[in-house]
């Protein structure tokens, strides 16, 4: 259901994209369930569901950039900023797509679109400020590998067949013989509702495995940017400074840190990740730069 | 961690500098600037005082035949720097531990910050230093960058990737901290 393959972690917006994004399939389930109980036929339930699919297919994009307030820009406008794009289109070998530009300080890149023809890459003023160019390149990559690899496509797809195994499950409810056979009018309004509760249960179960996928499409587009700009730890250190919490790299003064014991004998304890993990997109920021630690330690031949 | 008492410092661990850094000449364009530091809090006491002075001695003493220089220095945050110079690496690792363990010895081991090498980085064509923490017992490096303040994480991510398993190096980086206006 993501229509957009966003960088980092805005955790009030990744709420509210994660809200949407549930909401949204319950809706497709609850639809579909009111469509059987209204005694629609399958061919029915199938077109509109088809139809749904393929507006959200084909709009998606567009509602995401309009949503950020992106606004495409040219090479005269951002010589820099498309001279990036065009390396790294060079060198993940597609068209170049569109890029960009979102006016808001939270430092963000995403990219939206079917495929590398219709793709849109875009960055924010706030990560454009924030980065060195070797870095803001990195974060483009992962972005560019996302196009790449049709994450937007894939992920919309494996959403909608989490859909269609939640509408498989009313069918089979149905039709499979559960609720004494021919006699349906009898147990309709029981049937109904245990349809409505275990659909809810499938989607929810399919929720979370997409967020898996999700997370592992992630840990490949950081692979695919070290592998695009060559340069592991420049994503790391882009990484470390757009999520701006504990672990990033100090600008402290080591004698001033020290003036304060807290800083060699207490350090604040990693916020505890747990239940947070299964429902994010994206992965610990701790587990992605281990990965890429390690990509660069085989880059230099030191593993 | 909740530990109360102070860390002592770990001086066998600062030794793996000395094969290291023939890693860093041969293999990561990193040459040694001829300089290093131990930096150390100031105890206003008499005793204190005289230690470092007998200090400074052992080490002019046993330097000299190097031709490694000791001068000291204090710094805007109320730290000493020993500085050392001299063209031959060992011996500055070697002058550096006989300070710390001096320190050490005359019960002054957490006074101690920490310790630094000066190198000149062929690629950056700028100063990268590798800092020892002793209470860590463990280095990190530091790459000061153009501009006021602003240093190069990514180069530090490369050597530490670079320099692998041949330093104990600290693995958090949030504790990669710089010292900034270092006088070597």
């Amino acid at each position: 259901m993501a229509s957009r393959k966003s960088f980092g972690r805005d955790n009030g917006l990744q709420a509210r994209m994660l809200l949407t994004i549930f909401l949204l399939g319950l809706v497709y389930a609850l639809l579909v369930a009111v469509l059987i109980a209204a005694g629609a036929g399958a061919v029915t339930i199938a077109i509109v569901a088809a139809g749904l699919f393929a507006v959200q297919l084909f709009t998606s994009d567009k509602i995401a950039l309009a949503s950020m307030g992106a606004r495409a820009v040219t090479p005269q406008e951002a010589p820099q900023l498309h001279a990036m794009v065009d390396r790294l289109c060079v060198q993940a070998n597609i068209p170049k797509p569109r890029v960009a530009i979102a006016q808001t300080p939270m430092p963000n890149a995403f990219a939206v679109g079917r495929s590398p023809k219709t793709a849109t890459v875009c960055a924010t003023t706030g990560i454009l400020q924030l980065l060195e160019p070797a870095e803001l390149e990195a974060v483009l990559g992962h972005e560019i590998t996302h196009v790449v690899n049709r994450d937007v496509v894939v992920m919309t797809i494996a959403s909608f067949f989490a859909s269609i195994a939640a509408f498989i499950t009313q069918f089979g409810f149905l039709f499979g013989g559960g609720f004494g056979g021919n006699n349906r009018n009898n147990s309709n309004n029981n049937g109904f509702f245990v349809v409505i509760l275990v659909s809810a249960a499938v989607y929810v179960i399919s929720f979370l495995l997409l967020q898996a996928l999700s997370r592992y499409r992630e840990f490949a587009a950081d692979r695919g940017s070290a592998i695009i700009t060559g340069r592991p730890s420049a994503l790391i250190s882009a990484l470390l400074k757009i999520d701006g919490g504990m672990a990033r790299i100090p600008q402290r003064d080591l004698r001033a840190a020290s003036s304060e014991l807290a800083a060699f004998y207490i350090f604040p304890p990693k916020a505890k990740q747990g239940l947070t993990n299964l429902f994010s997109t994206h992965p610990p920021l701790s587990a992605r730069i281990e990965r890429l630690e390690r990509l660069e330690a085989q880059l230099q031949g030191t593993t | 961690m909740g530990r109360r008492k102070l860390a002592q410092p770990a001086p066998d661990r600062l030794f793996a500098m000395s094969t290291a850094y023939v890693t860093m000449e041969t293999s990561m364009g990193l040459t040694s600037r001829g300089a290093a530091a131990i930096v150390f809090q100031p105890l206003a006491t008499a005793d204190f005082d005289s230690i470092v002075r007998e200090m400074e001695e052992v080490v002019r003493a046993t330097a000299s035949d190097s031709g490694t220089t000791v001068t000291s220095s204090d710094d805007p945050y109320g730290f000493r720097w020993l500085l050392l110079r001299g063209s031959d690496f060992d011996d500055l690792v070697v002058g550096i531990n006989a300070v710390s363990s001096a320190l050490e010895a005359g019960g002054y081991g957490d006074r101690v910050l920490c310790s630094v090498f000066a190198f000149d980085d062929e690629r950056s064509k700028r100063p990268v230093y590798w800092i020892y923490n002793y209470k860590r017992g463990a280095f990190y490096p530091f790459a000061p960058a153009a501009g006021a303040e602003q240093r190069d994480n990514e180069r530090e991510l490369v050597l530490k990737a670079q320099i692998g398993k041949e330093l104990p190096v600290e693995q958090e980086l949030e504790r990669w901290f710089p010292l900034w206006g270092t006088p070597i």
